[in-house]
């Protein structure tokens, strides 16, 4: 509600938004007119890796990262003191405070070329399709999970902005399927910051492409990390030094 | 309230940060990004106090005393590194819902308003977060809403309002769920004469009206003098001292200024010196009614006035009395 106050940014937002969907599919058309197949995807295979990350971006945007990022300022000048007070969880209290609306077509836009990407492909089975769910939802636990721990960490070293911004280099490798990546690259956006989870992974799993291993692996990481993040968390309030009076 | 348990007790809370240090300029910078030098400070030792439940105790102490440091652990904020505390039969730092939700801590210095929006939205916001009955919320917003004169500042953005105005809705999103404890860290600070003396009484018929306990920091005597039949003073991080601003008096100022408003060379015989078309002397305060006696007898017409030091100079009194190294510096590589 609070960015609603200023009216003529939000609707500039709105536009940043668009643009930056365009940002990412474009790209893609010209790599994949020099060759129809990269890393096993077709151009349509590979917008549906596309959508999950527009989906991806438009969620991290919409409500975690206006949240995270205000966690981070509120805890470097101290008014992160009256989340603490409140009776309610802390860590769900910081990432529901706020939304940022502009965001929302990212995921409107995922949800655009994702539907053109289906249209051409052979319709998913009602398995595949709660398989996708599934690995979309794990891997969202898990990127959440992750922005939770370098929030944590702000506890202890306050200023985290670098950390955040390369956070966010390594989520963008998530735009493009996870098999043309090799060797630590790969290990990286699968389990460290596990982007390929919540793109490539729902994309292959709509696909029929996705092994069951992997798949409970997925799971298993997601469930982890939420699990990991709280941990951290908890410790991190204890450390927890309130700036100034 | 004979018999109830009381509402704080607290048994040898202490509390130590590390703070980073280093020299100052590019070179000090330099330096301690490899070997960074930290010492401990003490904010709080060994602090010891209880309080009955519905009291009003004022906590006073020169800045970075360890007044706040100790209301925030109180409140549940920090972690003590050392000691007990218990507010509510509660462990604060645990956080429990239930604790969070009886009481509160307003602070002068950061608001919980949020910036953008009326205040209003805020009090809906809090109302949601602790739950508290619709039917309740109205009676209870309309009831501080006319306490603190707020009618017209509910629907104005916050950041359009002055420091006394947002005080007061910060008082009002503060107690809108009813606390039993509240703290309250300078909620004076940079307000005007009359917004203070406004905030001065609405403290009081909180206490009044819901027997609600109150600990309260401010570097205002007046304050402390109008609102806290009880005081603490802590300084260095210890208490000086627990008990009434009389008692205070009595210990560290036992003495009168008695003024007689006549210049006559007989009062200089009786010590008196003169200032500013007035006779002055400083005696202990059980020698006051000899020498009131003594004056008299040479004029019982003389207006004569009897003072205890002010407020402010008694309490300056106890802080110059101790002083003591808090900082025990050393070296972490």
């Amino acid at each position: 509600m609070g960015l609603m106050q200023y009216r003529a940014n939000f609707l500039l937002q709105f536009g940043v938004g668009l643009s930056s969907a365009v940002g990412v599919l474009l790209p893609m058309v010209f790599v994949w007119q020099t060759n129809p197949v990269i890393g096993g995807f077709t151009l349509r295979e590979a917008m549906l890796v596309s959508a999950f990350f527009l989906l991806l971006g438009g969620i991290l945007g919409t409500v975690v990262e206006p949240n995270l990022g205000a966690t981070v300022d509120a805890v470097r000048t101290g008014t992160f003191d009256h989340i603490l007070l409140k009776p309610v969880d802390a860590q769900l209290l910081c990432s529901v405070r706020q939304v940022d609306p502009s965001r929302l077509w990212e995921v409107v836009t995922g949800v655009l070329v994702g539907g053109w990407a289906l249209a051409g492909l052979p319709p998913p089975t009602p398995a595949q399709i709660l398989a996708a769910t599934l690995m979309f939802g794990s891997g969202m636990a898990a990127m959440y999970g992750l922005w939770v721990v370098v929030i944590s960490l702000s506890f202890w070293f306050v200023r985290v902005d670098n950390l955040r911004f390369l956070l966010g280099a390594v989520v963008d490798t998530g735009r493009w399927p996870v098999t043309i990546y090799r060797g630590w690259l790969r290990t990286t956006v699968t389990v460290l910051v596990p982007v390929a989870l919540v793109t490539s992974y729902p994309a292959m799993a709509l696909l029929g492409r996705l092994e069951l291993q992997a798949a409970l692996g997925a799971v298993a990481v997601g469930l982890g990390a939420l699990l990991v993040s709280r941990g951290v968390w908890r410790a991190a309030l204890r450390h927890y030094s309130s700036a100034s009076s | 309230m004979a018999g109830a348990p009381p509402a704080v007790v607290v048994e040898g809370l202490s509390k130590t940060y590390q703070v980073a240090e280093k020299a100052p300029g590019v070179w000090g910078s330099i330096r301690s990004f490899w070997s960074r030098k930290s010492r401990d400070v003490h904010a709080v030792r060994d602090v010891s106090f209880s309080i009955a439940a519905g009291e009003r105790v004022g906590f006073l102490g020169p800045n970075g005393a360890g007044k706040t440091t100790t209301l925030k652990m109180l409140a549940g904020l920090l972690h003590p590194s050392a000691g007990e505390l218990r507010v509510l039969g509660h462990r604060p730092y645990d956080r429990e819902a239930d604790y969070l939700s009886r009481i509160t801590l307003v602070m002068g210095q950061k608001q919980q308003l949020l910036w953008d929006l009326a205040p209003i939205e805020t009090f809906e916001l809090n109302r949601a977060i602790y739950a508290i009955d619709r039917g309740d919320y109205r009676r209870r917003l309309d009831e501080l809403v006319e306490m603190l004169k707020l009618g017209p500042l509910l629907d104005r953005p916050v950041r359009n309002l002055s420091l006394g105005e947002r005080m007061k809705c910060e008082l009002c999103a503060a107690l809108l769920h009813s606390p039993q404890v509240l703290f309250l860290d300078e909620p004076t600070i940079g307000l005007d004469v009359t917004m203070q003396e406004q905030v001065r009484r609405f403290i009081f018929e909180c206490n009044h009206r819901d027997g609600a306990t109150v600990l309260l920091t401010s570097h205002y005597m007046l304050d402390i003098a109008a609102l806290t039949p009880r005081l603490l003073i802590i300084d260095q991080g210890r208490i000086r001292h627990d008990g009434s601003l009389e008692s205070l008096t009595r210990e560290v100022a036992p003495e009168r200024r008695v003024s007689v408003a006549a210049v006559d060379p007989r009062l200089a015989e009786l010590g008196f010196q003169e200032h500013q078309g007035r006779m002055i002397r400083t005696v202990p305060a059980e020698d006051t009614n000899l020498l009131l006696s003594r004056v008299l007898a040479l004029n019982p017409l003389w207006e004569v006035g009897v003072e205890a030091p002010p407020v402010e100079e008694v309490i300056a009194r106890v802080f110059r009395s101790e002083a003591d190294p808090r900082v025990e510096a050393r070296d972490r590589g």
